[in-house]
């Protein structure tokens, strides 16, 4: 099949407003936050110059343009929003209601050191802080994959009918100009059909939202939304799947990479994924098995693909560019809790790597692997630079 | 593969500097990643600028620490922090009226100095220094040709066209045709 698109130089925030152009959203409620104000920026050019038909609102906080949010999706239209850091923890109490109330809103986070002190640095605490809301979390490697994911989070979400985060870092992602294939709009067109949800608030059919209900309805409530997110990994694949028909671009939710044999396999996600991939081709071209897991879908947590990939793997290493006090790396978290109990389960060691957004080069990455080659696992994560 | 580092204050265009080498060559083909960062994120406090070019995609995301060639916009930005991964290898562009031999207790790299200060003032541009300074690195690098900066750096000038233009041929030419132009290291 010919691949129709546009190739244009972009950084990664850019990359997301080209996606959520295709995806045709018409309502955007924002409240700008470095560093993702160039998201909306771009938005605003393209509803400027009449390339997009949206209703660009401003709200007065995040907590506000979450709320618009979750109202105009529910009037049965395509929304969107994107923040950062302390916009998202403003939005935090509106994030639980969007997902209660089974709103397909599709967001993008730029990951940003959360205050006090103050910092503009990539780490994914501000994010992973959220994984408890009932929000769909992608986490995205680069502009590219930024752009593809929110037409492949707007797909999933509108079949689950649950909001869809879609996270790059600070920086390394958010500001980083590179070559982006943008899919022409016939593409997009084909790939996300128009929303039209099965229930939506609308004078003409007279229905409402947020009633005051018993434990029993709350309760088939909670378990209705548990069982929306059971869906979600199998609606993410064949998401990822249809994509990579029409654009020969294909991530699943997570990724293998020269896994074959390894005896040690890298554990990541986001853009240390790119560096980690440099570090796994050094260390088997020095003779080292060694792979990398990028672990792309956080939330739902794929735990059946992550223990088919860590089947007969001796060693896990976790790369966590995020810190929980008292909990350590998130993702050291939920990987020990998703191997929990596998047979010939490999020994995971949780190394916090690059928090506050300290750089972590292919050397370091290096280094590390032969920490933990050597090394036992601990049951916390270890600080590693 | 090809990396830079654009070490600058906000306000005086590193970030930008870094965009206008990234459009460069990407229009020439390649490969590039460029990308800011800032602490302060208001004027006057470090920004660098990070671009890395190569014939193959790129997939590290991670800070430049052995750079090939550093532009530094203001010779007080030329510390420990910046100069560490530098060596014999490494080019190191300072907008400075100063002979280049003055910065080279600094470390064992090769100094070069532009007064580029005087050049964008010169050319009615008062303390934007970034046009002149991607003219020079571009007359360093004796790559791609100049016609296709000052194309990208035309396209790339948000206003006053003509003298950002204007000013990146003299920092290319100063450099091309050695002019008051100071090498040393």
């Amino acid at each position: 099949m010919r691949k129709e698109h546009t190739r244009l130089l972009l950084n990664g925030n850019h990359a997301v407003a080209y996606g959520v152009r295709l995806a045709q959203a018409k309502v955007i409620p924002v409240y700008p936050i470095t560093p993702q104000t160039p998201i909306v920026e771009k938005i605003s050019e393209f509803q400027a110059r009449g390339e997009m038909e949206v209703e660009l609102m401003t709200a007065e906080s995040e907590h506000s343009a979450m709320s618009a949010c979750i109202t105009a999706s529910l009037t049965g239209v395509r929304v969107f929003t994107a923040t950062a850091s302390q916009g998202l923890m403003l939005m935090h109490e509106m994030l639980h209601y969007a997902s209660g109330a089974r709103t397909p809103i599709v967001m993008a986070n730029v990951n940003r050191t959360i205050g006090s002190p103050w910092g503009f640095w990539p780490d994914q605490t501000d994010s992973l802080a959220q994984r408890d809301t009932g929000w769909i979390q992608y986490y995205c490697e680069h502009g590219q994959e930024s752009l593809d994911t929110v037409l492949q989070a707007y797909r999933v979400a509108e079949q689950a009918l649950l909001p869809a985060m879609v996270v790059h870092e600070a920086f390394y992602v958010s500001h980083a100009l590179e070559a982006v294939e943008v899919p022409d709009q016939t593409i997009a067109d084909r790939y996300l059909p128009p929303f039209d949800p099965p229930h939506r608030l609308d004078p003409e059919i007279g229905e409402s939202w947020g009633n005051t209900v018993n434990q029993d309805m709350f309760h088939r409530h909670r378990h209705d939304l548990g069982q929306a997110m059971e869906r979600v990994p199998g609606l993410a694949r064949e998401a990822d799947a249809e994509y990579k028909k029409l654009t020969g671009r294909g991530y699943g939710i997570i990724e293998q990479y020269r896994c074959d044999g390894a005896k040690l396999v890298l554990a990541t996600m986001g853009s240390m994924a790119g560096t980690a991939r440099e570090a796994a081709d050094q260390l088997r071209s020095a003779g080292v098995a060694v792979g990398l897991l990028k672990v792309k879908l956080f939330r739902p947590f794929p735990t059946e693909d992550v223990r088919k990939a860590l089947q007969g793997v001796p060693k896990v290493m976790v790369l966590d560019r995020n810190f929980a006090p008292g909990t350590g790396g998130f993702l050291h978290q939920e990987l020990k809790a998703a191997l929990y109990g596998m047979e010939n389960a490999p020994s995971v060691h949780g190394y916090l790597a690059g928090v506050g957004g300290t750089n972590v080069s292919p050397a370091n990455i290096l280094e590390l692997a032969q920490a933990a080659l050597t090394e036992g696992p601990a049951a916390n994560s270890v600080w590693k630079g | 593969m090809l990396q830079f580092v654009v070490q600058g204050r906000g306000g005086q265009g590193a970030q930008r500097a870094g965009e206008i080498l990234a459009n460069l060559f990407f229009r020439e083909g390649k490969y590039v990643q460029a990308y800011a960062t800032y602490g302060g994120a208001r004027r006057g406090t470090p920004v660098s600028s990070f671009i890395r070019v190569d014939d193959k995609p790129i997939r590290l995301r991670c800070d430049i620490e052995n750079p090939d060639i550093i532009v530094c916009f203001d010779p007080s930005l030329l510390n420990a922090a910046l100069l560490k991964g530098t060596g014999a290898h490494t080019l190191v562009l300072i907008n400075s009226a100063k002979p280049a031999g003055f910065f080279s207790h600094l470390g064992n790299f090769r100094a070069v100095t532009i007064d580029a200060k005087s050049i964008a003032q010169a050319n009615g541009l008062g303390r934007i220094v970034n046009s002149t300074l991607v003219g020079a690195v571009v007359g360093l690098l004796g790559e791609p040709g100049i016609d296709a900066l000052t194309s990208v750096v035309a396209d790339m000038s948000p206003v006053k066209q003509t003298e950002n233009v204007a000013a990146c041929l003299d920092g290319f030419r100063l450099v091309a045709q050695g002019g008051a132009l100071h090498v040393a290291g």
